[in-house]
């Protein structure tokens, strides 16, 4: 077990994060853009919609482009939360913590969510390249695109655990993290569950459409992406600042 | 940053309670992020076996040569049990990822490039999709709608069945990749028979290949050959690794003066 070079050597130069970083801002202004443009978000469909009125959803000339085009940016930059979820593991590795177990958990989640929601946007644009297919089929790809989106949480959930405990063990006099970040992404988490279990209502808060499955599933992932983008910017600050100081 | 992690290792003896142990351990075991990530494997196992076997009967599954309205049927069947158990999984199955975390750290521990270390997190990490998510997907969306069309819900019952058997290349890989790894190392960080084990895993995702061909009979996703002899193979493979982390993570040496102690920037593991 070779002692490795540390990829935070004083001197090394960490320029590049920031721009990694100031992307989030960036995607995020994309994101609600595509959030906006597609017509089942808005005023989130229904699971009780018969086949008939899905079909109708998605031969709807007014809706069909508004979906493709909502849908191709979902997948250019769906997957551009990844290199944010990069830097978080890269403070984590930084924590005083005993082994880097918790930054391996971590760094075993990151890809897991964005696949998945890269995958339900594929179910969507399968919905909609094909207007004409038969109601019952199209109903099938769009009931694929809305469980996938709505109740894959399981990433986002073990990430905000497993970020949590590491947070609440790094036992520093100035921790990365602020301590209260702990109990906040434990909430976040405890936010995202309801979700997992959308397919079983077709009305109500936990239906796809609901107060809990859509609605506070989806602002406490835009919350976590405030809070910790945050959080991480400090934390790259006082980081490049110590540098500095000691350079 | 480096004073501040200069904290003590060693600290006054643990309470006698059960709940002063708990909070000592807390506090002060340095094994805490090592045993966090073992016990919640045993977990994770234990909830994963209650919710195929148990609350979806998705395991032993169901047969490949049904006819659509048998499909149908077993879908109406185990509607609430496929909902629910589901949506358990869909909660908490990637604290899986723990799993795949602790051997990472094992492989990190073994004399052998960190390469290997990595392309285990990675192909693990990928595992979950394909080989559960998908089936639990087709299932769900099945489940949700008994009145959708025999020829769909038929088409539904596949997918789940095949990605569940047929994700085969990230096991195959990774138990070789663990494998060679173990075979290599002369820390010893397991034992070389475990290393053959790995194997002997390695080979069952070859046997299963037929079942995305062959609809009966023992090479079908729920033969004697493609699913018996795969799960008696992988029960005790998960079995066995779960004990032998719990030994690895009992030998690591973390008391002041140990070579793992001079490690406590955890980027040097």
């Amino acid at each position: 077990m070779a002692e490795m070079q540390s990829p935070q050597s004083p001197g090394q130069s960490v320029n590049g994060e920031l721009l990694l970083l100031w992307s989030l801002p960036v995607m995020g202004l994309l994101w609600a853009l595509a959030f906006f443009t597609f017509p089942g978000f808005v005023q989130p469909m229904s699971p009780a919609l018969t086949a008939d009125q899905v079909a109708a959803f998605y031969r709807d000339p007014h809706n069909l482009p508004r979906i493709r085009y909502s849908m191709i940016v979902f997948n250019w930059f769906g997957v551009a939360l990844i290199p944010v979820l990069a830097l978080i593991a890269m403070q984590m590795r930084r924590m005083a913590h005993h082994t880097p177990i918790l930054s391996y958990c971590f760094i075993g989640c990151i890809a897991g969510g964005p696949t998945l929601f890269s995958i339900a946007t594929l179910y969507w644009l399968m919905a909609a390249f094909r207007p004409e297919r038969s109601p019952e089929l199209i109903q099938m790809f769009n009931d694929m695109a809305w469980v996938t989106f709505t109740s894959q949480v399981g990433f986002l959930v073990a990430q905000s655990v497993f970020l949590a405990l590491a947070i609440q063990l790094d036992r520093q006099a100035r921790p990365i993290f602020a301590r209260w970040l702990a109990p906040f992404n434990l909430a976040i988490a405890a936010a995202l569950v309801p979700a997992a279990f959308a397919a079983l209502f077709m009305d109500g808060p936990f239906a796809w459409n609901g107060i809990l499955s859509f609605w506070l599933k989806n602002l406490a992932i835009a919350l976590w992406m405030v809070v910790m983008g945050c959080a991480l910017g400090q934390a790259i600050h006082r980081q490049r600042r110590e540098r500095a100081a000691a350079a | 940053m480096t004073a501040a992690l200069a904290r003590p290792v060693a600290a006054a003896a643990p309470a006698t309670s059960r709940l002063g142990r708990i909070a000592w351990n807390w506090r002060h075991n340095p094994k805490l992020e090592l045993w966090l990530a073992w016990y919640t494997i045993l977990v994770f196992y234990n909830i994963f076996g209650i919710v195929f076997f148990v609350m979806t009967r998705s395991q032993p599954p169901p047969k490949a040569w049904w006819s659509l309205p048998r499909m149908v049927q077993w879908f109406a069947d185990n509607e609430w049990g496929l909902l629910v158990g589901f949506g358990i999984i869909f909660a908490m199955g990637a604290f899986a990822t723990a799993s795949t975390a602790l051997i990472t750290y094992s492989i990190r521990r073994m004399s052998v490039s960190p390469a290997f270390a990595y392309t285990y997190l990675i192909l693990y990490s990928l595992a979950a999709v394909p080989g559960m998510l998908l089936t639990c997907i087709a299932l769900v969306v099945g489940a949700m709608r008994l009145d959708r069309d025999p020829a769909l819900m038929g088409s539904l019952y596949d997918m789940g069945f095949i990605a569940f058997s047929g994700t085969m290349g990230i096991f195959l890989v990774g138990s070789v990749i663990w494998a060679v790894a173990i075979l290599l190392d002369t820390n010893r960080i397991f034992p070389r028979w475990f290393g053959y084990f790995n194997i002997c895993n390695a080979l069952t995702e070859v046997v299963v290949a037929t079942c995305v061909i062959e609809k009966s009979g023992p090479f079908a996703w729920d033969g004697i050959i493609s699913f018996y002899v795969n799960m008696v193979v992988f029960g005790i493979y998960t079995g066995v690794f779960i004990t032998l982390l719990r030994k690895m993570i009992e030998r690591e040496d973390f008391t002041a003066g140990s070579p793992l102690s001079q490690h406590r920037r955890p980027h040097a593991i």
